[in-house]
């Protein structure tokens, strides 16, 4: 589809952007010894981006022929040109960067491809038996697995001519225990980009099992923790939690336009010194983050985005558009969810580099705190207030990690709380390659980092 | 685009019936076909400034098999008639590799009889409206929404969207419906110096074009009032007592636990606390809560359900006693029960209003916190939650204070629900898809960072 799309775009006199994209879904979802989704999904078609006088228009086509693309971009074109008149014309000027020329097969994209289906199937049926066998207080057990098979094409009318083709499978394993009329439910799961062996190696995946059953269990009994200003300790998925919800939202070009708390602050002090952030679309630390992807949807290759180096507001997250408005090169940040959805100001893997303290350290320099982990949902705002829910906590008492205790919720003021961050570990991994952002569309995005140190808000009873 | 839809729509109607004979042809027990097309015209605001119009064109088909007892379902995007039989290989595959569940089941034509289409769910004249139409009214709008230089408008998107959905099963069930329906959204803050608040959202719908501009005009004078009244948030007090929450809480903290328990699903698998619990009291008597899926206040309207039963309106909870669990034909034969017509639903939701008077509410505590969004975790299973109180006041002495900040709430569902203290008699329509009243309910934590 690459050369069609080129041939097209370079056809055309205005600026076109042509997206091919081709997403098979496979879905299966086993609890109570049956099988509740086992489903096959193929959506394919090209989207056209075309831009007429300042105005966007969008159209798009599930026919792939060269015809059915011709009047999609005809039907774009005419779109921008109705909202140009209705409007009066506007500068809008797109940044170069570096535009993708290439064509790649990415690590694992075969390999789930030539898989058979009874192996995945089979998989995911005998991981809900095994979790439900795992003990007496296991009352329901489920697997849901999901793989994205992708092939995406895209070509502009100013150079960009690329296709590539990933996988990005996703398991999560959930149990509900009950005793004495209690209930109480865990959970584990990681997604990748990559392939089926790939997935499995995921250290978040390790006895996930047996680890499942266990937090159901343990938590049967687990008190509260008492809310108000803690000291604690975050675990990667949580510090992923807050790179993403507290500080990525924010440094999005379209929300930094709109006023978001962000907006003027590029070479302010947001963090503690300790604090480098970064949004990654070629992530090199650990090679299985679910974000990896060597170009955006506009055809601009990604990179490594730091947006916060030690301590300080170094960029945000563009697209084309928002990279010439700032004076910047683009970041590789503009992402579709399907064919037909318009490309937006996204996140990729969004992560906190690791330090130089390692974990036990860190947790005896607590006199009165919590180790928090099991990143659940979690939400920003302009105005940099957080919330994220948290799966379970373990109470760290006079530097000694002591029991468990149940969910909480984390809160604060993004660059306040960082600010507070005293210590960073070595250990990093990424945890939240179960996760999809919001942001009217879907996006497939990962986060992770080390353990973090800091005071932070945590909603308890009174 | 209603000429297209016409045509279109038989067209894909007539693949469905060629696609259950395929499942039937490569040996299918039993098999259901949903399908559905759509014309949408679309336009983004951003940042105060039209940015984009759009033009889309969607079809889909689904297909269910069942095969010695085994299910599996493929679905895609093409009338390609090749691709659409590949399509029921693949789901035939599926089904070859899974569990044999003796409960399978389709909906039979005594239960799902012939479902009227909802006169008010098309209007020709909206289906027939421009691009050039629907910019003039969000021109006008915008104009509202950006009166005041302190509104920073993030997005503000509309469209106007014609569809049509049927759906087919092997035992002869046959369903369709079209639906011509404009919707709009407001995504944005108040900005005012140095000084940020959170976002906030708000959008509505509507099936007809008669009152439209009207309605679109309201919805922005009501959303930037709102976002305005969010600047110099306060700090709030933290307690264990009393909240008020908006008729958006309401729908947001309750109603969810309450479809959980009331839900067929998790009373098949004996994961609902209401297992046992039909004609009894499960929560406070001044709750009413019924699904109308023919209240055309509401843009979840339909006549027939996921099996292709006609949907009938149904009272879930009766002054606090459990009427019914929500079943589909599925969930209705593993619990020895008829399908009460719920298989993707409910589908317009309606908690009745009380008797109170919400200045009355207001007054129940010196200083009561006003919760309108909630922004956190819930556990169905428990029934905890926690979270922030988002676009949240509090009120002293009855009166409205200011917008709170950094204020986290939490508690437990099935305490909430049987703590409530009162209901007020005015009920808002939350952004078209459930009618809800005030409520006061008791023992809440709050947590909040005045000293």
């Amino acid at each position: 589809m690459k050369d069609v799309l080129t041939k097209l775009a370079k056809a055309q006199t205005g600026f076109v952007e042509l997206r091919y994209h081709r997403r098979t879904s496979n879905s299966f979802v086993a609890t109570k010894g049956r099988v509740d989704v086992a489903n096959s999904s193929i959506t394919e078609g090209v989207g056209v981006r075309a831009l007429v006088d300042g105005a966007w228009g969008f159209a798009a086509t599930a026919d792939t022929t060269d015809a059915a693309i011709t009047r999609a971009i005809a039907d774009a074109q005419s779109m921008a040109k109705a909202l140009a008149k209705a409007r009066g014309k506007r500068d809008v000027k797109m940044a170069r960067g570096r535009l993708a020329t290439m064509d790649l097969t990415l690590d694992g994209y075969q390999e789930l491809r030539d898989m058979p289906i009874e192996g995945k199937l089979g998989h995911v049926v005998d991981l809900e038996r095994r979790l439900a066998a795992s003990s007496g207080k296991v009352h329901t057990a489920r697997c849901r697995y999901n793989e994205l098979i992708e092939e995406k094409a895209i070509a502009t009318s100013d150079g960009a001519s690329a296709a590539v083709r990933f996988a990005q499978p996703e398991i999560s394993l959930s149990a509900i225990a009950e005793s004495g009329g209690e209930r109480a439910s865990g959970s584990k799961g990681a997604g990748v980009n990559g392939g089926w062996a790939c997935l499995f190696r995921h250290p978040a995946l390790e006895g996930m099992v047996d680890e499942t059953a266990k937090i159901a269990v343990d938590l049967l009994d687990a008190k509260y923790p008492e809310g108000g200003q803690k000291t604690v300790i975050l675990a990667p998925s949580v510090v992923g939690l807050l790179c993403h919800e507290a500080v990525g939202h924010t440094v999005e070009a379209d929300f930094v336009k709109s006023g978001s708390v962000a907006q003027g602050m590029i070479g302010q002090r947001v963090a503690s010194d300790l604090v480098t952030m970064c949004d990654s679309g070629k992530e090199t630390i650990a090679g299985y983050a679910v974000g990896n992807l060597p170009f955006d949807d506009e055809g601009v290759e990604t990179e490594n985005t730091v947006i916060i180096n030690n301590g300080m507001l170094a960029s945000y997250l563009h697209n084309r558009e928002s990279a010439a408005e700032f004076g910047v090169e683009p970041t590789g940040n503009a992402r579709a969810w399907l064919f037909n959805d318009e490309p937006l100001i996204r996140m990729r893997n969004t992560y906190l580099m690791p330090g130089t303290s390692n974990l036990a350290d860190m947790i005896m320099g607590v006199e009165d705190g919590y180790l928090v982990d099991g990143a659940g949902g979690g939400q920003a705002d302009s105005n940099g207030e957080f919330m994220f829910g948290t799966g379970y906590v373990y109470r760290i008492k006079n530097g000694k990690k002591m029991e468990l205790l149940r969910e909480a919720t984390l809160s604060g003021i993004a660059f306040d709380v960082l600010k507070t961050v005293d210590a960073v570990s070595k250990e990093f991994r990424w945890d939240l390659g179960t996760g999809y952002c919001g942001k009217g569309q879907a996006a497939k995005v990962d986060a992770g980092g080390p353990y973090v140190r800091c005071r932070i808000s945590v909603g308890g009873r009174q | 685009m209603s000429a297209n839809l016409d045509k279109m729509s038989e067209g894909l109607d007539q693949l469905a019936e060629r696609a259950l004979g395929m499942a039937k042809e490569l040996g299918a027990d039993a098999a259901k076909v949903g399908t559905s097309l759509s014309f949408q015209r679309r336009l983004v605001v951003e940042n105060k400034q039209f940015t984009l119009a759009n033009s889309l064109e969607s079809r889909s088909i689904g297909i269910l098999v069942h095969k010695d007892k085994k299910k599996g379902s493929a679905s895609l995007n093409s009338i390609d008639e090749k691709a659409v039989r590949q399509a029921v290989q693949d789901a035939l595959a599926l089904a070859r590799y899974s569990v044999p569940d003796p409960d399978l089941t389709l909906a039979t034509k005594d239960v799902a009889t012939p479902a009227k289409q909802l006169a008010f769910q098309y209007d020709e004249p909206l289906a027939a409206m421009g691009l050039e139409e629907l910019q003039g009214i969000m021109a006008e709008t915008l104009v509202r929404l950006t009166a005041d230089k302190r509104v920073a408008l993030d997005r503000y998107e509309a469209s106007v969207d014609v569809s049509w959905h049927g759906m087919r099963n092997s035992l002869g069930v046959k369903q369709a419906e079209r639906q011509s329906i404009t919707s709009w959204s407001f995504f944005g803050m108040a900005r005012d110096g140095d000084e940020v608040t959170g976002f906030d959202y708000d959008g509505n719908f509507s099936f007809g074009k008669t009152g439209l501009a009207a309605k679109a005009m309201h919805d922005a004078d009501v959303f930037t009032k709102k976002i305005l009244g969010a600047l110099k948030p306060r700090k709030a007090p933290s307690y264990k007592g009393p909240i008020l929450m908006t008729p958006r809480a309401v729908q947001e903290l309750l109603f969810g636990m309450v479809l959980y328990h009331a839900g067929g699903r998790q009373v098949m698998d004996a994961k609902s606390r209401w297992n046992d619990a039909v004609g009894k009291e499960v929560v406070s008597k001044l709750l009413t809560l019924k699904d109308n899926p023919h209240d055309p206040r509401l843009s979840g309207a339909t006549a027939f359900d996921g099996d292709g039963v006609p949907t009938r309106p149904t009272t879930i909870l009766d002054k606090g006693v459990l009427a019914l669990h929500l079943h589909d034909c599925y969930s209705a034969k593993r619990c020895k029960t008829k399908t009460t017509g719920h298989s993707g639903g409910p589908f317009a939701l309606e908690l009745a209003a009380g008797t109170s008077t919400l200045t009355d509410l207001a007054k129940s505590r010196t200083e009561l916190l006003v919760v309108d969004r909630f922004s956190g975790n819930s556990d169905p299973v428990k029934g905890d939650f926690s979270g922030v109180a988002k676009s949240s006041r509090l009120y002293v002495d009855g009166k409205d204070a200011g917008a709170v900040t950094e204020t986290m709430i939490a508690g437990n569902f099935f305490e909430l629900a049987q703590a409530v203290l009162g209901v007020s008699k005015e009920q808002e329509n939350v952004s078209g898809s459930c009618l809800a009243p005030w409520i006061l309910v008791d023992g809440i934590s709050v947590t909040g960072n005045a000293d």
